[in-house]
């Protein structure tokens, strides 16, 4: 009637199985509803605070502007951790990407954009071919991205920032307004729409989530490994390309020192809206959420002329909360 | 043997009196009584889903019988409870040896009971205790300072019965301990057995190969269908007789009924020389259009490679899959598919589905290219899709948004061969697919499988159980060790047959 151990264990885990699933259930729908009210408890305890200028247009478009950076790269992670990877080389990329645009558009827009879009691009397929390819640990292999990255961003402007104050189109990106609405916000929006598309709607969304859930099951189904996780190192690569020109527009320079960070922040992001550690659970909404839940909680803090400490610390109480929300039921 | 109950002196080692195991829709153990004597090599034999496994694991304590009593040395043992029976010497060595590579051969034998001087561990101490205990085993040259992940296999299992015996074991219970042995290692493992059984350890070894049954064991028990059919034969008893004993079990399923009209079509698979070493050498079949090709074989013989290396899941060391005419690109997965072989394995929870996703995502990620609609998954036909081939099984509950990790065994099968269905594959394989399935289950898939064969598909059935080879094949290969030993005919074939075929030789004992 069975094989010797395995039908039984199978049996065995098979009711054992939906007591967790319908647990886990639950605990998936609490956090995703957690987060939307969280941004409510937030924003209903800003206004309150601070009845004048917290709960306008201008500062909501505000919040949204200073976000917009690390929300564009906090997509791209969205995509490396539904694999189940990280990206700890983000800021650094960011830099050395900047500067790239830099070196070749220093008088024009359009080469520095395509300078730094590329970059970003190369310095993720790097990432991704040594994870891919190489097979580095995603940890390792951007640690080493981490460091290299900053290196190269420093030695190729020799540790200068490059002023970007002739390109009208970068600067314009990074602080103009199209019918009131800062621009940088309107490609926060646009990428996190796309990514959002892209992660639910299409073929290649569908594939990374796969590999992310169960890799073995994805390379039984025909799904060809490499590629996909190659992909999204690249595709993280480009959205930190994409967050330099914001960047480097607002600042009217291109740092090498920018994005110092901004990796931490990225990840919080992701994690806390929702997406898993462990690959194969991910949310472009939720990702979007945690971002606008940081950009807030710093806007009103700022607001309310608390020590930058304090947002530290709060920023990390809001990760531990989070994270309590998501483990797994033991 | 039994009326040692009262009498603690007489007690035999161990003695285990009607023991069931219910598991939901499966009875692993049916009542099966077993007793060891001090110093007595007791081997235990049966095919594949005897019992055997959940038997040892009941007396480990890993598992909680349903009823039946265990008793070591007259006093019962308390269920589910490894810690009490490990406590009363009943020492355990699994297939799977669970030895931690990175760690010393002195560490691995004090893992958990450490000898400690204050605080910190008495590394000397442990040393010189694991030469002793080593040399007890006539195998003092094992360094107690080496890695164990450096020591050949043989090493490693005289490792694994030392640790036992750091534990005071006095019943010393092994899993097919030669599995992984050449045969003069398996000598040696005779040799340590043998110096156990003089200092009054009790032994109980599980073995597929009936020529070291006979070698090394004072008596044998057969178990069949969670039953002791046979208890303690003598060990000269001949194999053809054990195999009687083994086979014949009783079956609650119906198999389909043969369809005349089912005419098996132009050859499809052609399979030459396929080799991924050891687990699979030299391996050639063909199967046509509409046909059940069964591989049968013992637990370890090779047949999941097989169907891997063929699904281009693994990448062999040589020889050749074809369909059709074209040859596949060895090791591509996804080439293979693209070609028609769709595979679904074994493990069908962690190699086969996203317990996490819906029914309608686990059908159609093999093949979610022809839902583009301009780049964008056209989700409407996809759920129509699934749902379509879902219903054509008969998958219960009959909602595509279910998740797949609510589902039965059976559906959750269902699941797998929906997605092969969807993207038309021209040829199936077939990992234990009734595997964690329950009877009534079970009959269906069988219908579902003559189904899908009648529709012109090429089967390939890999199953541990003989019966199930037998009643729904055309044809059968038997392998052994990777090899293949026998081709039968579908129709004539009996169960001892095939399990005469599976269970390997030794060419120098075959004789008796």
């Amino acid at each position: 009637m069975s094989t010797d151990v395995s039908p039984p264990a199978d049996v065995a885990a098979e009711t054992a199985a939906t007591a967790p699933t319908a647990r886990a259930w639950r605990r998936i729908q609490m956090q995703e509803a957690a987060l939307p009210v969280v941004v409510i408890l937030l924003l209903v305890a800003g206004t309150i605070a601070d009845r004048e200028q917290f709960l306008t247009r201008d500062n909501m478009l505000t919040v949204l502007t200073q976000a917009s950076v690390t929300g564009v790269v906090a997509v791209g992670m969205t995509f490396v951790i539904a694999t189940g990877g990280i990206d700890l080389s983000v800021g650094s990329m960011l830099a050395a990407a900047a500067i790239a645009g830099g070196l070749v558009g220093e008088q024009q827009s359009l080469p520095f954009m395509l300078g730094a879009l590329g970059f970003g691009l190369l310095l993720g397929l790097v990432n991704g071919v040594a994870i891919a390819y190489g097979r580095i640990v995603p940890f390792i292999a951007t640690l080493a991205m981490f460091a290299g990255a900053r290196g190269l961003a420093l030695w190729m402007s020799d540790k200068t920032p490059i002023s970007l104050l002739d390109l009208d189109v970068v600067r314009d990106l990074g602080r103009g307004r199209v019918a009131g609405i800062p621009n940088a916000a309107i490609v926060f929006v646009l990428v996190t729409v796309g990514g959002w598309i892209l992660l639910n709607r299409t073929r290649y969304g569908r594939h990374v989530i796969a590999v992310g859930g169960n890799r073995e099951a994805a390379r039984m189904a025909g799904i060809r490994l490499r590629p996909i996780v190659t992909s999204v190192y690249a595709l993280s690569g480009l959205c930190v390309g994409i967050a330099a020109v914001l960047l480097s527009g607002r600042l009217g320079s291109a740092s090498p020192v920018a994005g110092n960070l901004l990796e931490l922040d990225a990840i919080a992001a992701v994690v806390i809206g929702g997406t898993s550690l462990a690959g194969g659970r991910a949310t472009i909404t939720g990702t979007f959420l945690g971002v606008i839940t940081f950009g807030l909680l710093f806007n009103l803090l700022n607001l309310l002329d608390m020590p930058t400490e304090l947002q530290q610390l709060s920023k990390g109480v809001i990760i531990l909360a989070a994270a309590a929300l998501q483990r797994r039921d033991g | 043997m039994s009326d040692g109950v009262s009498d603690a002196a007489g007690a035999p080692l161990l003695a285990v009196r009607g023991l069931v195991k219910d598991y939901p829709g499966v009875r692993a153990l049916d009542g099966v009584d077993f007793t060891v004597t001090a110093g007595q090599v007791h081997c235990l034999v049966g095919q594949n889903g005897a019992g055997k496994s959940t038997l040892i694991k009941c007396i480990a304590g890993l598992v909680t019988p349903t009823a039946g009593e265990i008793a070591v040395d007259g006093a019962p043992l308390p269920p589910g409870d490894p810690a009490a029976a490990l406590a009363r010497g009943v020492a355990t060595i699994y297939q799977e040896l669970d030895l931690v590579d990175d760690l010393t051969v002195a560490d691995n034998l004090f893992l958990g009971h450490e000898q400690r001087r204050g605080p910190l561990l008495d590394r000397p101490g442990m040393r010189r205790e694991a030469t002793a205990v080593l040399d007890r085993l006539d195998h003092a040259s094992i360094p107690p300072r080496a890695l164990v992940g450096g020591l050949p296999p043989a090493a490693k299992q005289v490792v694994s019965i030392a640790r036992a015996l750091t534990r005071q074991a006095r019943l010393l219970i092994m899993d097919e301990p030669s599995a992984v042995l050449g045969s003069h290692e398996v000598e040696t493992l005779f040799g340590v057995v043998r110096r156990l059984t003089a200092e009054g350890v009790g032994v109980v070894y599980i073995s597929h190969r009936l020529e070291e049954v006979a070698a090394i064991g004072d008596v044998i028990t057969v178990l069949r269908d969670g039953r002791t059919v046979a208890a303690s034969l003598d060990p000269a008893t001949g194999r053809s007789t054990l195999i009687t004993a083994m086979v014949g079990r009783q079956f609650a399923e119906a198999f389909p009924d043969r369809d005349p009209d089912r005419r098996p079509g132009p050859v499809v698979l052609r399979v030459e020389g396929l080799s991924r070493r050891p687990a699979v050498r030299d391996v050639s079949f063909e199967v046509r259009e509409g046909e059940i090709l069964g591989i049968g074989g013992l637990v370890g013989a090779g047949r999941t490679e097989i169907l891997r290396l063929v699904a281009g899941v693994d990448r062999p060391d040589a020889g050749t899959v074809a369909v059709g005419d074209h040859p596949l690109p060895p090791g591509r997965a996804d080439a293979a598919i693209r070609a028609g072989v769709g595979l679904a394995p074994e493990e069908r929870k962690a190699q086969g589905l996203w317990p996490g996703w819906d029914l309608v995502r686990n059908v159609t990620v093999a093949d979610l290219r022809r839902f583009r609609r301009r780049g964008l998954l056209d989700r409407r036909a996809e759920r129509a899709e699934a749902r379509r081939h879902l219903r054509s099984l008969q998958t219960t509950p009959d909602d595509p948004e279910r998740l797949v990790s609510e589902l039965s065994g059976g559906n959750q099968q269902k699941v797998v061969l929906a997605r092969w269905l969807l993207r038309n594959c021209r040829v199936l394989l077939l990992d234990e697919p009734t595997r964690g399935v329950d009877v009534g289950a079970k009959a269906e898939i069988y219908r579902l499988i003559h189904r899908l064969a009648a529709a012109g598909l090429a089967v390939v059935l890999v199953s541990s159980e003989l019966a199930e080879l037998a009643g729904l094949c055309d044809r059968i290969l038997v392998v052994a060790d990777g090899r293949t030993t026998a081709v039968l005919d579908g129709a004539t074939a009996t169960e001892a047959d095939l399990l005469a075929h599976a269970l390997p030789h030794d060419e120098e004992a075959t004789k008796a």
